[in-house]
């Protein structure tokens, strides 16, 4: 491999995209290349200051409401053309940017309605019996969406967590090494005191994002399963309504979407999604040694 | 028997993200939102546009249209971009470790400045980028060929690292 080629192909190697033997051949020329090897750096180093520091704006919450209430009013629904199967969706955000933001989940061959409609049915809370089905015909429409929403935002990180063929951006020496690794990449301090133990080791830590706000993420593993934790800023973001369930110090909103477990809870200022495949019982084990008991 | 497409809540999930790439593209808060609320608008009255499954690149492939709208409406007679007359590499910037150590010193006034000295299709393009989307996807948001993504996105990281050699000083 020449310099052209291998600078040709630090594009693509940051967005993830060499397979078969170009990686290795790739690394092989940076190896001996100290040019080369330069300008990989710089790549990462620009990825890195536009991901962590370039400063994410927000619209004002009366924007919001007032937008809200423009598109209520313009009138409900758009419908798809006929025709055209839906585009596949990435399977997982690239790797090198805070802002690679996992994207709306696949659809397959599901229009986006039959979608909504089997997250409605697979989100419902667990209600006692005799309560109101969240899920039944009258129920709140958007309550329900909103409740969807975080959950399977919840769902894409943790896919895109596992699917991703890179180590985790701070690979676990412990919980007091991924912890302050979060110091300046997110605006708030996660609090979590579990530090990981044989049953549940501790992975490692990454950036996410939940509906816009950065998230810190936890890797967790249940032996061969990948279990993701993530935590963010909950002020402002829908939360899942209904029955909960009391683990730890939290009351704790357990869901499941696209065959994922995912626990929901908030501490304070602060909102916890832990999304696996492992058994539930399992997860809310983890979730009682993350917030323990007082 | 139809199917519903993109509903408002649909629409609504995806404004945090268009108001940010609005807010950089047109650098104003007054702006972005009037931007914003045009694109989205316009999503529940283009029904026949709407494929299941992306809503977000539909979203934003709107987004762009009326920003170029808008744009022309106010300034006609400028280019949108300067993507295509970049001249030279990044040889110059690479002689030396100087580069590397400037990126990662700057703050993120540095990278706003530089980023707003753009032109539009380069700032549009290395947002697009950020923001996660694919090559396809960027391609078909900004109306060209696929493989002229990937080298346009090129020059723009050339452009913007030009630009931030000037800004962090």
């Amino acid at each position: 491999m020449d310099c052209a080629r291998a600078k040709d192909l630090l594009g693509d190697s940051r967005a993830g995209r060499l397979d078969g033997a170009t990686p290795a051949a790739l690394e092989a020329h940076l190896a001996g290349c100290a040019d080369c090897r330069r300008a990989a750096a710089v790549e990462r180093a620009l990825d890195a200051a536009l991901a962590e520091r370039l400063p994410r704006h927000r619209a004002s919450a009366d924007f919001e409401r007032r937008l809200r209430d423009r598109l209520a009013a313009a009138g409900g629904t758009a419908r798809p053309a006929a025709g055209p199967s839906p585009p596949s969706a990435r399977a997982a955000a690239r790797p090198g940017g805070g802002w690679r933001v996992f994207a709306t989940p696949a659809a397959s061959a599901l229009g986006a309605a039959a979608l909504v409609v089997l997250a409605l049915r697979v989100a419902a809370p667990r209600a006692p019996a005799g309560a109101p089905n969240e899920s039944a015909p009258g129920a709140s429409l958007a309550s329900s969406l909103a409740s969807w929403d975080l959950v399977d935002e919840a769902v894409s990180d943790h896919l895109r967590v596992v699917a991703s063929t890179h180590p985790p951006e701070i690979a676990s020496g412990g919980i007091h090494q991924v912890k302050p690794w979060f110091t300046g990449r997110v605006d708030f301090a996660p609090r979590v005191a579990f530090a990981g133990d044989d049953d549940f080791p501790l992975v490692g830590g990454s950036l996410g994002y939940v509906r816009d706000h950065k998230a810190a993420v936890f890797q967790f593993r249940r032996r061969l399963h990948a279990i993701t934790l993530l935590v963010f800023p909950a002020a402002g973001l829908p939360w899942p309504s209904g029955a909960a369930v009391s683990l730890g110090r939290h009351d704790v909103v357990e869901r499941t979407a696209r065959g994922f477990s995912v626990l929901l809870w908030r501490d304070a200022d602060l909102g916890y999604a832990l999304v696996s495949d492992v058994a539930r019982p399992e997860l809310e084990a983890l979730v009682s040694k993350i917030t323990p008991a007082l | 028997m139809t199917t519903p497409g993109a509903s408002v809540d649909e629409i609504l999930v995806h404004t945090g993200a268009l108001y940010n790439h609005a807010r950089y593209l047109t650098g104003g808060d007054v702006e972005a939102e009037d931007l914003v609320q045009e694109t989205c608008l316009r999503a529940i009255a283009s029904a026949d546009s709407y494929r299941p499954g992306n809503c977000k690149a539909w979203l934003f492939r709107i987004l762009r249209n009326a920003f170029i709208d808008t744009r022309r409406k106010r300034r006609p007679e400028q280019p949108l971009g300067e993507l295509d007359v970049v001249e030279g590499g990044d040889g110059e910037l690479l002689r030396d470790d100087f580069e590397l150590e400037r990126l990662r010193g700057v703050v993120a006034e540095d990278i706003q400045s530089a980023l707003a000295a753009l032109s539009e299709d380069a700032r549009a393009i290395i947002l697009l980028d950020l923001e996660g989307f694919t090559e396809s996807e960027v391609a078909e948001l900004m109306s060209c060929a696929a493989g002229t993504v990937k080298s346009r996105l090129s020059r723009a990281r050339v452009l913007l690292r030009r630009r931030l050699r000037e800004y962090a000083r």
